[in-house]
């Protein structure tokens, strides 16, 4: 579904991602953790071509993302992503957010891109929000609307990049909630997270990264319990103690 | 004590002026819109050659008089074959000067918009003109209500280069009325209050359209 090989970036002389290879298959979790500033976003945003890799192989949905004779928005109507900060359109209700795309990139009529809206948010729980404007909802509402936003195009892959660092404590429960349930229903998930309740419960397979390298690639189990790399273990420990 | 006779007796003359300034407002208000809306994009688009051209239109147009500009569609363009009315040749000019420092306007507004909305609605698969279309330019306006309404009033009262060229416009006939009655005070206060017709309602207007976006926000 997802496959990098030797892939490398540069931002101008600074080397983001340094020889990344990783393979993701349909249907699975893959949770990336890792210092703040290791790539990891970088890493995310390479897959829908929000970011352009400098070399090596970068294919998704058996289409070569950085090939320029690809129509890129073809692409990414199969790829949903949810923000750290949300980025809902202050400008539209709940349900103009939901529809927007729908209906002018797959032109699906108003009235059924409504009820898929509607479909979703009664999913992620807050159907009654559906005319209300972002800056009326709290930040777990507003995520969670930002996730029925991605669903709502009926994606094959859902990016999260930190879905709940900027939320309050007490609602990240809510957002973890709606992406556990979609791991289970099969969606291809790519998490950044620091959450590592989640990511031990869910992921299929844990990425650590450090530095713009992938460092340590394993089976939640065996990375939480018996991590090999010596940066992983200090991470862990930093993150797990507080 | 203002002689009102020269303006009952002169009533058709200043309503024709009146009436054509007022269309030469509302077309260059629409067209300079439109084409700064155009050259704001050019400007930030992620396209080189466009950045220059939109660069250059602005730096060109805003930096020599409108007077000018109005003169290149009234004599300059006949010369090569491209006629038009006085009217015309002098809404063009209009449009285009003001044009220039519309997409100036614009630009600032969609430089203001976060970058993540553009962010997620590419990544949502819409094109970037439907995203801009769509999602930026509309919170874009929003934000620079206050300075395009200021741009607006300047072309209202901008409109009376429509006079250097006859161009029936309000200016056009109080100098022509000025001629005949021999009066010049009392003929341009008239002129003068059938401007502030036309500009303090769209001050009031854009006054209002601040306080309701400041609550909103
Ligand atoms: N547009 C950019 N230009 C230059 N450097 C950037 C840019 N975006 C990110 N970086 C740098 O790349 C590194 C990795 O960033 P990022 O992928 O956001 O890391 P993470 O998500 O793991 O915190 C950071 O050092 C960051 O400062
Ligand atoms: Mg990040």
């Amino acid at each position: 579904m997802i496959y990098f090989h030797q892939v490398n970036k540069y931002y101008g002389d600074f080397h983001v991602l340094k020889d990344i290879n990783l393979t993701i298959h349909q249907g699975e979790v893959v949770v990336i953790i890792g210092p703040s500033g290791s790539g990891k976003s970088t890493l995310v945003r390479c897959i829908n071509r929000l970011e352009t890799i400098t070399s090596g192989e970068l294919i998704v949905d058996n289409v070569k993302v950085n090939d320029k004779n690809i129509d890129i928005n073809q692409l990414r109507r199969n790829i949903g992503m949810v923000f750290q900060h949300f980025n809902l359109y202050p400008h539209m209700t709940v349900l103009q957010n939901i529809t927007l795309a729908p209906m002018k990139v797959l032109r699906i009529p108003e009235k059924e891109a409504k009820e898929t809206a509607m479909y979703y948010l009664e999913k992620v729980g807050i159907p009654d929000k559906a005319n209300a404007y972002p800056s009326e909802l709290s930040g777990g509402q507003q995520q969670r609307v930002a996730i029925a936003r991605g669903l709502a195009m009926k994606p094959k892959i859902m990016l999260f990049d930190e879905p709940t660092s900027a939320l309050d404590p007490e609602t990240i429960g809510e957002v973890l909630d709606v992406m556990k349930q979609l791991a289970k229903e099969g969606m291809t998930m790519v998490v950044v997270t620091h959450e590592m309740g989640f990511a031990r419960e869910v992921a299929d397979r844990i990425v650590f990264m450090d530095q713009g390298r992938i460092l340590e690639e394993a089976p939640p189990e065996e990375f939480f319990s018996n991590p090999k790399e010596e940066r992983a273990k200090v991470f862990l420990r930093r993150i797990l103690n507080h | 004590m203002l002689r009102y006779s020269i303006l009952f007796d002169h009533w058709d003359m200043y309503m024709q002026g009146f009436v054509n300034t007022l269309k030469a407002s509302v077309l260059a208000l629409i067209g300079s819109l439109i084409i700064g809306i155009i050259i704001a994009i050019f400007r930030i688009a992620p396209i080189r050659p466009l950045n220059w051209l939109g660069a250059a239109y602005v730096e060109f147009i805003r930096n020599i008089p409108l007077v000018l500009i109005v003169f290149v569609f009234f004599v300059g363009l006949p010369a090569v074959g491209i006629r038009f009315d006085p009217f015309t040749a002098g809404t063009l000019g209009l449009t285009v000067y003001t044009a220039a420092f519309i997409a100036e306007v614009i630009r600032s507004g969609i430089l203001a918009v976060p970058k993540g909305q553009m962010e997620a609605a590419r990544s949502s698969g819409l094109t970037y003109l439907q995203t801009m279309r769509y999602i930026i330019l509309p919170q874009a306006i929003k934000m620079v209500i206050p300075p395009l309404g200021n741009q607006f009033i300047n072309l209202v009262k901008n409109s009376s280069v429509l006079g250097v060229i006859a161009g029936l416009d309000l200016m056009y006939f109080g100098d022509l009325i000025s001629s005949e009655t021999f009066v010049t005070f009392d003929v341009y206060i008239f002129v003068a209050l059938f401007y502030l017709v036309l500009t303090i309602p769209l001050s009031l207007g854009v006054g209002y359209l601040e306080r309701r976006l400041a609550k909103s926000r």
